[in-house]
């Protein structure tokens, strides 16, 4: 990693010195110039694959959980780290999420219980698509909400950089695709035509041509994009920002993605939305109570966020991170310890203008009468009103019907926990 | 505001059509009317179309050969695959044992890590055969190590938590800190490895192999990869297995297969069954990474998938469904009828005692069973829906092919029963009856008479017959070979043909190579290539020889598509939007600059064969025989313009990168295969 630094660092200095023609957001980000003073951030990550969310934020006061799971259901509070830790007295965080305590307690953390995508459909592929176009039962969607939050955005916002839609991974996510320009990274060390070759610049500018005048729309408006956003990382040297002390990213996917986009966010790249995923959540066969699998995925997940939370510093406060999952799982465990595709799940909302440390949305009981189809958590929170008010009052774009265009969306039905 | 969605969409199109209108008209390729009125495309496209479509790829001249025996011949002698010589692919593949191997005899070559724990608790013992009990003993102080290391770690964390002005050390620190103990251990090997170095390999083979496995370890860890690379390059393939078994067994087991993918994508002549086996593979995706599945996948691939290729559509699904690696990949092993024998005969959990030990892997089912298990409440779930979901959802109608919730639970129901016999042992398909749910069901408004495993079969016969499933198989088809977005008229010819052949895979392809739509114009090059279509094309059209493959499965990883390694059940997607991003782009000219520069280790271009086996007079002849062999000349005036600009810019220097043939052959290659028409089949 040292080695690799260092001669990208070099490569990025020669590069600006030999490059004619750099836009002048570039020079500014260059020279380290403060340009995004207070500028909004949304991160959006999903859990793909269905997250169990009865087991991640327990109704530990619901004496039916207890009857419905009888071998994974997470114990009720106080018996340390074998119980759920408690939040407000009915429920409660699995232990896996302890690094999630602090969060709460210093009241960024906001949690939204029975929320989710209102579609009956209980298929990963269909519901994923449904929450990333932001328009479930409509499949003829092209684009994602969150090129749509970017597109309305750019009316009032006139500074541009190819980094202000960014999805971590090597290919762009169906939440941003559409007329706006995003930019799917994987690694940033990489992010370079050449990789980490510097003499490569002049056949950069090669295929910077070639695609600049491709027929094909789709490759020319890609080329674009990966030329710019190369350049622009290149000034940037997003590798100088190495993870605060006390930010410990967990190894592998998830930790990384994020340890990146932090990376990139105090590049001062622009960065406005981002997303990023984590998949390994589809439990149906030993799904593991206090310890297991869903144990092992929530202390990747929470952990991870818990560092990028604390790698932001300052950032958080302009930051706001979302959490969403395409369906919750049966209410009660089926026959191999495990659970299988349901309804409603739960969503955290984590940011600096957030009144956290508080359960939002309305809790519909575990009662047989009260589940889903008898089977599910029902729903309570249309996943839209969350995403409806994080964008709306923190990203300051108010044109909700061109971001969620089939839903009914106002302030009258944000939940209020934002401002 | 649905309405300015449509409009935006209107007008995606409009300008879909026009560019490509445009790309057809500033090719010079006029379109004539064919029989049906519909425009198709010149008779000298037309070879280099199916290859482009049905192949990975075409080779160096290949168009034209295929030109000259007809493009109709040739398709006929692809789809009977079995007349088509490919012993030259045979040798390719034959240093890879585990493609041949059956489950049983991987496990216990290439045994899973747990298996450390098991002789530990002294459930498994180690084998007398001297390779074998290496790998074991390899693998036990892997395991011994880890457990050390956690307990570390633990402590770590406990000193940690007592003392946080113990910040974490920066990346760089820890980088400088093992680049020491690489540069120590290395000195410390240093006599062993000159040692082994002066050995025949058979006799360096030998010496490794008796080392213990702490000092094997060292010594591995001590060499260099262009040493490591040296020593592998002398082993015969199976010490090659040997040698990557001692540190990762099951490793080898996926390693191969993935190789063998991209091997047989590159240079197998049965190139439509190549591409058929891949396009089936990925409908009926198997994660290889979910639990035992990774040694069940590839005789899954051999056995079920490649046999029915071409075959009946309804015997793919049934030898799917009955796949130990379907049945594990999505839980129907695990399935258990809530009011069968086994829910109700016996407590669940003694039962599940019985068919799982501590790692998730089923143990004799005549261990002692403590007694007060007996004594727990009965439990009548059991039953798992994700195979029957993804059974009508992913395989057979469609997510939009009618059918509910309550069909999928049914469904499950009726394949309840429907399991592998131990699984931990090479196991195979079994049907037992003490799971399967008693009494009728209902799917899809058909009556199932309780009847056993044949119900299941039934059901199987109804999916694989039904009109959704036909239109659903046949788009797909569509979506693959002719364009994202297929016309319906060349669909509905497919599904015709489906539904009258008994779902007869080789006639739908018949039929949709015979309608003009597959020949229409707008077609032509209209499909953004998948990483392994960029990658395996990249191969063919260069005459590269693949020694080692593991770089190119690499390069896949890095691109979004990992051989075998799709998590969720939906495959790899064959539509553009999904490739299209500034990652994947990046990764591709990435790839054309390291293979046009022979700088991937393993795979060597062959500068010759691109160049058409003469020897161009000069860089303007070089670009344009590069451009006909590796794009049929399919190059824009820009991309041309701009290659030629390049190699004068280079040529007073030398060029920036090495150059094996003058002028720079590698760095044109490269231009060309990272050009936007590249990206296009």
């Amino acid at each position: 990693m040292a080695i690799t630094r260092r001669i990208f660092m070099k490569g990025g200095a020669m590069a600006i010195v030999g490059t004619a023609a750099v836009p002048s957001f570039l020079t500014r980000a260059a020279w380290g110039a403060a340009t995004s003073g207070g500028r909004k951030k949304l991160v959006v990550l999903f859990q793909r694959g269905a997250a169990d969310g009865l087991n991640i934020v327990v109704p530990h006061g619901e004496a039916a959980y207890y009857s419905m799971r009888p071998s994974i259901a997470i114990p009720r509070p106080s018996r340390g780290a074998l119980s759920a830790i408690d939040l407000d007295g009915f429920f409660g965080l699995h232990p896996a999420m302890d690094a999630f305590k602090p969060l709460w307690e210093q009241r960024h953390l906001a949690i939204v219980h029975a929320a989710g995508s209102p579609d009956t459909t209980r298929s990963h592929f269909d519901a994923q698509d449904y929450m990333e176009s932001g328009t479930p039962g409509y499949k003829g969607t092209e684009d994602g909400w969150l090129n749509r939050a970017v597109a309305s955005l750019k009316e009032q916002n006139t500074k541009e950089s190819p980094f202000r839609a960014i999805a971590l991974g090597p290919t762009l996510p169906r939440i941003l695709l559409g007329k706006e320009p995003a930019v799917a990274i994987n690694n940033i060390n990489d992010f370079a035509v050449g990789g980490r070759n510097p003499n490569a610049q002049p056949l950069a500018n090669s295929f910077e041509a070639m695609y600049d005048q491709s027929v094909d729309a789709a490759l020319r408006g890609t080329g674009s994009e990966t030329f710019d956003a190369v350049k622009m990382l290149k000034s940037a040297d997003p590798s100088r920002y190495t993870p605060a002390p006390g930010a410990n990213y967990p190894r592998g996917r998830f930790g990384d993605s994020l340890r990146q986009l932090a990376q990139l966010m105090k590049a001062d790249l622009g960065v406005e939305v981002a997303f990023a995923d984590i998949g390994g959540w589809d439990h149906h066969v030993n799904e593991g109570n206090t310890q297991g699998q869903l144990a092992n995925v929530l202390r990747d997940f929470s952990q991870s966020i818990a560092a990028f939370w604390t790698d932001l510093g300052n950032m958080a406060e302009d930051t706001v991170i979302v959490t969403m999952s395409e369906f919750g799982r049966t209410a009660r465990e089926n026959g191999n310890r495990g659970t299988d595709h349901g309804h409603a799940n739960v969503m955290f909302v984590l940011g600096g203008p957030v009144k956290g440390g508080r359960v939002y949305g309305k809790w519909p009981g575990l009662g047989n009468e009260q589940l889903y189809e008898g089977r599910d958590l029902a729903l309570t929170t249309d996943f839209r009103q969350v995403l409806g008010e994080a964008v709306y009052r923190h990203a300051g774009n108010h044109d909700l019907q061109k971001v969620f265009p089939t839903f009914q969306n106002s302030p009258q039905k944000f939940l209020n926990f934002l401002g | 505001m649905k309405l300015g969605l449509r409009q935006v969409t209107v007008f995606a199109i409009c300008a879909l059509v026009v560019s490509a209108t445009a790309l057809v008209a500033a090719d010079k390729h006029k379109s004539k009317k064919g029989q049906t009125g519909m425009p198709q495309m010149e008779d000298s496209r037309r070879a280099l179309h199916a290859l482009n479509r049905l192949t990975f790829g075409p080779r160096p001249g290949e168009a034209e050969r295929v030109a000259a025996m007809g493009v109709d011949k040739w398709f006929e002698q692809q789809l009977h695959p079995e007349k088509i010589d490919d012993h030259a692919l045979d040798a390719r593949l034959a240093g890879f044992r585990t493609l041949n191997m059956d489950a049983k005899t991987m496990f216990q070559t290439f045994p899973p890590p747990q298996v450390a724990k098991m002789v530990e608790n002294g459930r498994a013992s180690i084998p007398r055969d001297p390779e074998k009990r290496a790998v074991y003993e390899a693998m036990i102080a892997k395991y011994d190590e880890k457990k050390e290391q956690k307990q570390d770690a633990q402590n770590a964390q406990a000193n940690a938590n007592g003392n946080n002005a113990n910040a974490p050390a920066d990346d760089d620190a820890i980088k400088r800190q093992r680049q020491q103990e690489r540069r120590e251990a290395r000195e410390a090997e240093a006599g062993t490895i000159a040692r082994l170095n002066s050995e025949s390999p058979d006799k360096r083979y030998q010496d490794i192999l008796r080392m213990a496995p702490d000092e094997r370890n060292r010594l591995l860890q001590a060499l260099n990869p262009q040493e490591r690379q040296a020593w592998m390059n002398d082993f015969t393939p199976q010490q090659k297995e040997e040698m990557q078994a001692l540190q990762n067994p099951q490793g080898v087991v996926v390693n191969e297969l993935q190789q063998a993918k991209i091997i047989r994508a590159a240079y197998s002549e049965r190139q439509i069954e190549e591409v058929m086996t891949d396009f089936w593979a990925n409908h009926f995706n198997v994660f290889i990474g979910k639990n035992l599945d990774r040694y069940y996948v590839t005789q899954y691939e051999q056995q079920v998938i490649r046999p029915h290729a071409l075959g009946k559509f309804k015997d793919l699904l049934l030898a799917t469904a009955k796949s130990p690696a379907m049945l594990l990949y999505l839980d129907n092993a695990e399935s258990i009828g809530p009011h069968s024998a086994a829910a109700g005969g016996l407590p669940q959990r003694a039962q599940y005692r019985m068919r799982r030990g501590p790692f998730g892997y089923p143990v004799p089912v005549n261990r002692p069973q403590r007694p007060q298990q007996n004594q727990q409440k009965k439990k009548s779930a059991g039953l798992n829906e994700n195979y029957g979901r993804e059974l009508m959802e992913l395989h057979t109608l469609g997510v939009d092919g009618g059918y509910t919730q309550k069909d999928v639970t049914e469904a499950a129901k009726v394949l309840t029963g429907w399991t592998v016999k131990q699984p931990r042992d090479g196991g195979s398909f079994e049907f037992d009856e003490r799971r399967h749910e008693p009494g009728q069901k209902v799917v899809l408004g058909h009556k199932f008479k309780e009847n056993g495993e044949k119900e299941g079969v039934e059901l199987l016969e109804m999916l694989a017959h039904h009109p959704s499933t036909a239109h659903f198989i046949s788009k797909k088809l569509a979506i693959r070979f002719v364009s994202d977005d297929p016309p319906e008229s060349l669909v509905r010819k497919m599904a015709d043909t489906f539904l009258k052949s008994d779902g007869d895979i080789r006639e739908v392809l018949r039929t949709m190579f015979r309608a003009p739509e597959f020949w229409a114009p707008e077609v032509y090059r209209a499909k953004i290539k998948t990483p392994l279509e960029f990658v395996v094309s990249a191969i063919r059209s260069t005459g590269a020889e693949v020694d080692n493959a593991m770089p190119l499965v690499q390069t896949l990883n890095r691109m979004g598509m990992p051989p075998y390694q799709m998590q969720p059940p939906t495959g790899y997607s064959a539509k553009n939007e999904a490739w299209e991003s500034t990652s994947a782009l990046l990764n591709r000219i990435n790839f054309a600059l390291a293979l046009g520069a022979n700088k991937l280790p393993g795979v060597k271009v062959d500068t010759a064969a691109m160049l058409g086996n003469s020897e161009p007079p000069d860089a303007q002849a070089t670009v344009a025989a590069l451009e006909h062999s590796l794009l049929a000349g399919d190059v824009s005036e820009k991309t041309h313009a701009t290659i030629m600009k390049q190699l004068e810019a280079s040529q007073p220097n030398g060029g920036g990168m090495a150059a094996d043939h003058p002028p720079n052959t590698g760095m044109i290659a490269a231009l060309i295969l990272g050009s936007p028409e590249f990206q296009k089949r």
